[in-house]
């Protein structure tokens, strides 16, 4: 692998780690979803270092470039985090669809008993 | 028997308030009445309003969820409030308040788990039978589902269906927001539910717009079918 393209993923992957680090020591996110973010970055950190493996990989899935394995892997990671991120909004409209029932009845429980 | 009326509305500020007294006016004559209760889905209009000023029982969703949302609602509030049977009858002025009696019917007679008040099912029955694309779009999942379920359902979409405590109690806690019948309805047969269809008619609608709206329907079908093809691999832990 070339040596720029080392240096690029390394420092890219620095970043990576200390955004997620930043984020989550102000609280933006919790832990459980801090780990998501961890992984991707380890994941760059080890192609930085161990390029030997990544062109093992290369011929075994037949990329030409060693740099479009790394665009491929890029992608594998973002379309994990979507589908990731897809399951939870999900389960988040779930629990919003319960609180606006539940509210919802609650409320006009309540205005029902105050006109009496 | 308790029977509860869910009426879902969404903006249906022009046909409410005859949907409601039309049901009062039916309840005069008879020994046993059903009760209401309005589902108001966040409407943006004066439905709101009419259902206060005529003290017309509901619960006020503080924002809209659609269709599926909003007879869920509904059924939690039925299950709350200990009711045998509970029928979704929608506030456009589709659905004939007379009917309810047929529909209900094989629930307490046949202890049948759903039942679906179709249009198809006497070719004669119904005056309002929608368009030649929806119908043929209805066909298309009655046959996905007859694959899936071996149980042929002649009309998929009817939102006029009657269900028992059972029912009520699993629609209460699980309920999809979209397209909610045809997917419930192959989920109740593919846990064994008993499911029947009577003949009903159904009017055109008097106001308001379909849930299922015209530029939508491409999106609509393969949304059902996938649904219900999903349904068929799943696995269930609770049949009956």
């Amino acid at each position: 692998m070339e040596f720029k393209l080392k240096i690029s993923l390394l420092i890219f992957s620095v970043i990576l780690f200390i955004i997620t680090t930043v984020v989550l020591k102000k609280e933006r996110i919790p832990i459980k979803y801090s780990l998501l973010w961890y992984f991707s970055a380890v994941i760059i950190l080890l192609v930085s270092i161990f390029p030997t493996a990544l062109e093992l990989f290369q011929n075994f899935f037949g990329f030409e470039a060693l740099s479009n394995l790394i665009i491929g892997i890029f992608i594998s990671i973002l379309l994990f985090l979507t589908m990731s991120l897809t399951i939870i909004i999900s389960g988040q409209n779930k629990k919003i669809i319960l609180l606006i029932q539940e509210v919802s009845a609650l409320k006009s429980k309540l205005e029902e008993r105050d006109k009496k | 028997m308790k029977v509860l009326l869910i009426v879902p509305a969404y903006n249906e500020e022009k046909t409410i308030l005859k949907t409601y007294k039309d049901i009062i006016k039916y309840n005069e004559h008879k020994k046993e009445k059903y009760d209401v209760i309005v589902i108001n889905d966040g409407s943006k209009d004066s439905t709101k309003e009419i259902i206060e000023k005529n003290n017309i029982p509901h619960i006020n969703l503080i924002h809209n969820l659609g269709i599926g949302g909003a007879v869920q609602t509904g059924y939690k509030y039925a299950y709350e409030n200990n009711y045998d049977i509970a029928i979704q009858l929608d506030a456009d002025g589709q659905h004939d308040v007379k009917y309810v009696k047929d529909i209900i019917k094989p629930i307490i007679t046949d202890n049948c788990d759903l039942v679906i008040g179709s249009r198809y099912i006497d070719k004669n029955a119904s005056e309002f039978k929608s368009t030649k694309a929806r119908q043929y779009g209805i066909k298309i999942i009655s046959f996905i589902m007859k694959l899936v379920t071996k149980n042929k359902i002649y009309d998929t979409t009817s939102g006029f269906r009657a269900c028992n405590r059972k029912v009520i109690k699993k629609f209460s806690s699980d309920y999809p927001t979209e397209y909610p019948e045809p997917i419930t309805t192959t989920e109740l047969l593919k846990q064994g539910y008993s499911i029947k269809e009577v003949p009903v008619s159904m009017k055109e609608r008097a106001g308001g717009k379909s849930s299922i709206r015209s530029w939508k329907n491409f999106y609509y079908m393969i949304n059902v079918c996938l649904s219900i093809l999903m349904i068929s691999i799943r696995r269930y832990k609770d049949g009956v």
